[in-house]
């Protein structure tokens, strides 16, 4: 479409039914942009390459861009675009391509079609398998610790009786009891010095340990004693240190990948014979921990499955559209996906009568080994099988030379399988209960539908919105949505720079990498904490005046009163504004030995104002050395940011991130900076209305309660992370009719993450995708 | 030596009358040397069985080049001129731990065990081996020289090995307190060896299936989503042809042998199971994955009861019962027997094997050594343990019956280290090195 044909079409779309005169098809504003800006912005608002190439798209209003363009433009003769002028061009670009609306119009946003993300990928792969153990399992949360089994001779022994060897027969000792965590140190003593021999005695551990997060835990033993310790492996020792050496306590370590929000299986043995001592101390390393011990609230006394987890590295999700998808192919992807394929045969291969539950002289063998193959691709698909599947399985138990070898093809065809790799496949034209089924799983638990969700699409229970409503609320509960949302936060928070912390030693002497997990598990609480009460509210994850502290963080952070655990504490409300001052992102968004209010401004600005940003025009590095060695942060940043082609963002990120500098580099709160007051004043110009006067972080979050961009970039976002897509993809009035939904349940979460799924899931189903209801 | 075509560079100095202490300044002069020799593939497979033998069916009466075999070696009657028995080897070693423990912990390291909490039938408690075992520290020295080096340096096969860790069950120590655990899953051997050709066999058996499915899905998609799935069907297809490109069974000097894949791995099938294991180690050593590797029977203190001799009894049982028990006496010469018949078919196996890179057989550049935690079962005794050597891998001279006078079982190791071009002048505990390696050549 050439330019002049564009304008017609868009002049056409946004006359009314007035006449149009056909000598005067072109808004006068149009004239005035062809004249004065298309030079340097391009016809379409596309950008120039030499001259200014970021396309000319944003979210000012119309009162803000008209005001922007009369002060600023053009950027070789400001002024010379004013008044009458600046409003008529303000008013074209703004419907032609400038709002949002003419860029959904202009580009109307589609479902694309994607592959399973990689942490999709491990969660879908270890659900297909967890089926055939009874499915997904999660210990009671009211129980914490071990069980403990202790054994060994008592101290007293019945006399012997006649013609028995003397020692031979000793009377045991035995008890059990919950340990809250392994770290004994017997001495020369027994666990029971009053029955129990200190000589010779053993002990056993069972129970299951939870992951949080997804990645490598390293698992430690120190003992000067026999160990072995299984986790996740009923079979296979991780570590076997059965055998002593000496009186020397050892340290014995194993690495294991583990998913997150799921436990594992756990036990330890311990033995002692003869040895001069006993201890033993169960520790580990999560993800982004320290070496210390297994804590009670990651260990309970309850047995479960294990889990099927797949460690094959895959290349990292394509997020260049903001938020991760699985819309990236590459060489790499496919063959970690081989890989993988060929990791799960291989386990299944290897459990494979614990699987299908048969014995291997079942005169059924075979039977029972192909229902289990149909079995897999059904949950595999999403669907039960057509008559060509069926016709797969039992074509490969023909030719196969073992019925193992079968089920291994089978595995492999499954887990290379479109079908499987791509959740989002309609088989037909018209999605189906099953397709609204597989989309509610991926959006709330990453994983495949579970027997109830599959159940209910088989009876054709899916098929209108309150009946997709019902199953996602159903699903909320489960521990797989918890994860899902704690990923949303990790994405919005951006913890991966978080990862990357280090401070100053001399400057804050003591925030080690303890702190920093600490940290790290305080933020985890608190969003929990919100998210997951009845409430669920999206006001307290911004307003809330406490913090969860342990007693390491509570000597940092002023409240020296904490005990071990952690535990809410409450702190004056003008010195906590719920996420946007914890600690944690407080560092995150800070130099080694300095606040950054540039970082935390633009934190801000876009991801929780939801306020667009352009790059910057020029990279500035932030050097202290160049600065007055008298001037307080604020000022560097003033002075740093001060150039017209800098303020037209600064303008806005300054002020919010001045507004944090009563948070030093580590999330302290403090009066004064480089020994003046801290100012944290400022007034946020939008372009239209009265500018914001904000003075500390309290007013940044009160402003964003009520601020309709800030809601809607909560939501989008959100949006994002559950369905994978873009809101207006399911429509133009999409983002909102949820923002106004989310406004009037009290901006519940829970409500609103039901609420993304169930629309995302009801697409293209003729009797579900009925209207939004108003609220 | 059954070849004298095939012999290392130090066996040709030493033929020309050169002492191994002047090799260092002649190993830079191909003048001497003529053109670089082609390296035999020189190959070490230790063989254990448990519980002691009977010494009076096992050591032939004669010494030197003319000997009989007693019963018990019969079987090795087709390999005569190739072993090599040496009678009058002691394991000296001393310390913690019952003689079981010390007979199979100390065998292949030659140094005390490490105090711990395993306690066996007397003494006092032990640990793991306290030092690196001949076979892993050869395999060291292979895998350090990129002309000696294999896929796997060494591999430990094990035949009815108990599930279970402990100074009775590991004779093999990459260290100080580090056993490493045989294999007796013949399955999981062969998966380790030829695991990933298999699955990319069954990858290529399903990949059709799989692009006719993707060809029926995409068939039903908009355009946009087809893009993304024909891109998908390009890296399926991408994929088959490397797979066919890279056909890892044609590089295979040996092909990969056909596992009967219903054995169960119970007590009864023991012998089916032994043969696997011997035809995946020839296996292994023919196509060059090893050049290293040992055979452990069941454990010391074994208790297999090998009914497909006729023997009810657990072993190690037997193995206490007096001298004068006839009826035992009878058994344990079955059991042995079977055992020396398992190492006779590890031989013929390695000798109807054509050397891959050159002339004769690869049991002309193999030795095996067999050998046992006890000399005798019901005494318990450390002294003269049974150690039948075969084949030429060693340069030894074979086709003798030794008796040597109480020699610590450090020197045996020594010599074999020296003979695979290791130059250690000390193995194990020092002071049972005295008089150097054992001079066998």
């Amino acid at each position: 479409m050439n330019f002049r044909c564009l304008i017609r079409h868009l002049f056409l779309f946004l006359a009314s039914a007035g006449a149009l005169d056909a000598e005067e098809p072109v808004h006068p504003g149009a004239r005035i942009y062809e004249k004065m800006c298309a030079e340097c912005h391009g016809k379409n608002g596309e950008g120039v390459a030499e001259e200014y190439k970021e396309p000319l798209t944003g979210d000012r209003s119309l009162k803000s861009l008209t005001r922007r363009i009369a002060k600023t433009m053009p950027d070789d003769d400001p002024g010379a675009c004013v008044g009458e002028d600046a409003a008529q061009v303000a008013a074209y670009i703004y419907d032609a391509f400038y709002s949002p609306a003419a860029q959904i119009r202009l580009h109307p946003p589609t479902i694309d079609l994607a592959r399973l993300t990689v942490p999709q990928y491990r969660t879908v792969a270890a659900d297909l398998i967890g089926q055939f153990r009874g499915g997904f399992q999660n210990p009671a949360d009211n129980k914490h610790g071990l069980k403990g089994h202790y054994s060994g001779p008592a101290i007293e022994q019945p006399a012997p009786e006649p013609g028995q060897k003397p020692g031979e027969k000793k009377k045991k000792t035995q008890f059990d009891r919950v340990d809250k965590q392994v770290v004994f140190s017997f001495g020369a003593q027994s666990p029971d010095p009053a029955s129990m021999v200190a000589e010779e005695f053993s002990a056993r551990w069972e129970g299951s340990v939870r992951a949080e997060e997804t990645g490598v835990y390293e698992f430690v033993i120190r003992s000067e004693n026999g160990t072995r310790l299984w986790i996740n492996d009923t079979k296979t020792l991780l570590i076997d240190a059965w055998v002593s050496a000496g009186a020397e306590v050892r340290e014995e370590k194993k690495s294991l990948f583990l998913l997150g929000g799921r436990s594992y299986p756990l036990v330890l043995e311990f033995f002692k014979f003869k040895d001069k001592s006993a201890s033993i101390e169960l520790q580990w390393k999560t993800p982004h921990g320290v070496l210390e011990p297994i804590g009670e609230q990651n260990l309970s006394p309850q047995q479960v499955h294990p889990t099927m987890v797949i460690n094959t590295t895959f290349p990292a999700d394509d997020r260049s559209v903001g938020y991760e998808r699985g819309t990236g192919l590459s060489k790499a992807w496919y063959q970690a996906t081989v890989s993988g394929a060929l990791a799960v045969a291989d386990y299944v291969e290897a459990n494979l009568g614990e699987l299908a539950g048969i014995k291997p002289e079942a005169p059924d063998r075979v039977e029972r080994l192909k229902d289990f193959s149909r079995r897999l691709i059904q949950t595999a698909f999403r669907r039960p099988l057509s008559e060509d599947q069926k016709q797969f399985v039992d074509t490969q138990f023909a030719n196969a030379k073992s019925a193992e070898i079968a089920v291994k093809r089978v595995v492999l065809f499954t887990f290379k399988s479109p079908r499987f790799l791509y959740p989002g496949l309609h088989e037909s034209e018209q999605p189906d209960d099953f397709d609204a089924a597989a989309s509610l799983a991926i959006s709330l638990w990453d994983s495949v539908p579970d027997e109830t969700l599959f159940r209910a699409a088989e009876s054709g229970k899916l098929h209108t919105r309150a009946e997709i409503a019902a199953q996602a609320a159903r699903m909320l509960a489960d521990p797989r949505t918890k994860t899902k949302v704690a990923g949303f936060f990790h994405d919005w928070l951006d913890l991966d720079r978080a990862e990357a912390i280090s401070k100053d030693q001399q400057a804050f002497p003591g925030f080690d990498q303890a702190v920093l997990a600490d940290l790290r598990t305080s933020l985890a609480l608190f969003v929990e904490e919100v998210v997951w009460s009845p409430r669920s509210d999206y006001r307290e994850l911004l307003q809330a005046n406490y913090l969860f502290l342990n007693a390491r963080l509570g000597r940092f952070y002023g409240k020296d009163e904490v005990g071990e655990g952690f535990q809410r504490v409450d702190f004056d409300k003008n010195e906590r504004a719920g996420v946007l001052t914890h600690p944690y992102l407080m560092s995150a968004l800070a130099h080694g030995n300095l606040t950054s209010p540039i970082h935390r401004g633009v934190f801000l600005t876009r991801s929780v104002l939801g306020l667009g940003l352009k790059p910057p025009p020029m990279a500035v590095e932030f050097e202290n050395s160049k600065f007055d060695p008298t001037f307080t942060m604020r000022e560097k940043v003033t002075e740093m940011t001060r150039n017209t082609s800098c303020m037209g963002c600064h303008s806005v990120i300054n002020p919010l991130g001045f507004a944090l500098e009563h948070y030093d580099a580590i999330g302290r709160w403090r009066t004064e900076d480089n020994h003046k007051p801290v100012d944290a004043a400022g007034e946020l110009s939008f372009g239209d209305g009265e500018p914001l006067k904000v003075s500390g972080a309290r007013d940044i979050a009160e402003f964003a309660v009520q601020s309709e961009s800030a809601q809607k970039v909560f939501v989008r976002q959100l949006f994002h992370h559950v369905a994978k897509q873009e809101p207006a993809a399911f429509g133009p009035d999409t983002l909102d009719s949820l923002r106004r939904s989310f406004i009037s349940s009290e901006f519940n979460i829970q409500k609103l993450l039901a609420e993304i799924a169930v629309i995302a899931a009801s697409d293209g189903l003729p009797t579900a995708a009925a209207p939004l209801a108003q609220k | 030596m059954a070849n004298p075509f095939l012999f290392n560079r130090r066996e040709f100095l030493r033929n020309l009358g050169i002492s191994t202490a002047a090799l260092p300044f002649l190993c830079g002069l191909p003048s001497l040397t003529g053109a670089p020799l082609p390296q035999r593939r020189q190959r070490l497979v230790i063989m254990f069985s448990p519980n002691g033998t009977l010494p009076d069916e096992f050591w032939p009466e004669q010494e030197g080049e003319n000997f009989e075999f007693k019963s018990i070696l019969k079987p090795l009657e087709p390999f005569r001129d190739r072993t090599l028995l040496l009678n009058g080897i002691h394991n000296k070693v001393r310390g913690d731990g019952d003689s079981h423990m010390r007979g199979m912990s100390c065998l292949l390291t030659g140094s005390e065990l490490l105090p711990g909490n395993i306690q066996g039938g007397s003494d006092t408690p032990a640990g793991w081996a306290g030092s690196i075992s001949i076979d892993q520290e050869i395999k060291n020295y292979l895998q350090g020289r990129p002309e000696t080096r294999t896929r796997f340096g060494s591999l430990e096969f094990g035949v009815a090995v108990p599930d279970r860790a402990d100074p009775w069950t590991r004779m093999s120590y990459a260290g100080a307190n580090q056993p490493v655990a045989p294999v007796d899953n013949p399955y999981d051997m062969f998966g380790k060896l030829y695991g990933q050709m298999k699955d990319k066999e069954s990858l290529v058996s399903v990949l059709d299936d799989v692009r006719d499915d993707l060809k029926r899905v995409s068939s039903k998609l908009s355009a946009r989503d087809k893009m993304l799935l024909d891109r998908h069907m390009a890296l399926v297809r991408d994929l088959e042809q490397e797979l066919q490109s890279h056909d890892g069974d044609a590089q295979l000097q040996h092909p990969v042998p056909e596992l009967d894949p219903s054995i169960e791995l119970v007590n009864d099938n023991t012998p089916q199971i032994s043969r696997m294991q011997i035809d995946l180690l020839v296996n292994s050593l023919a196509n060059d994955m090893t050049r290293v590797a040992t055979l452990q029977y069941m454990r010391s203190v074994g208790q297999a009861r090998m009914r497909w001799l006729g023997i009810e009894e657990g072993h190690h049982s037997l193995s206490h019962d007096p001298d004068g028990n006839q009826a035992s006496q009878e058994k344990l010469k079955r059991i042995n027997t079977w055992f020396c018949g398992e190492l006779a078919y590890l031989a013929r196996r390695l000798s109807e094997t054509p050397e891959p890179t050159g002339e004769g057989s690869m049991l002309d550049n193999t030795l095996i050594v067999w050998t046992n935690e006890l000399g005798k079962g019901n005494s318990h005794t450390l002294n003269n343990i049974p150690c039948v050597l075969v084949g030429g891998g060693a340069g030894f001279q074979m086709g003798r019956s030794l008796k040597l006078d109480k020699v610590a079982h450090n020197r045996l190791w020594l010599a074999l280290a020296n003979a695979m071009g290791h130059q250690i002048t000390a193995f194990g505990k020092p002071a049972l090195c005295e008089g150097g390696p054992l001079s066998l050549s």
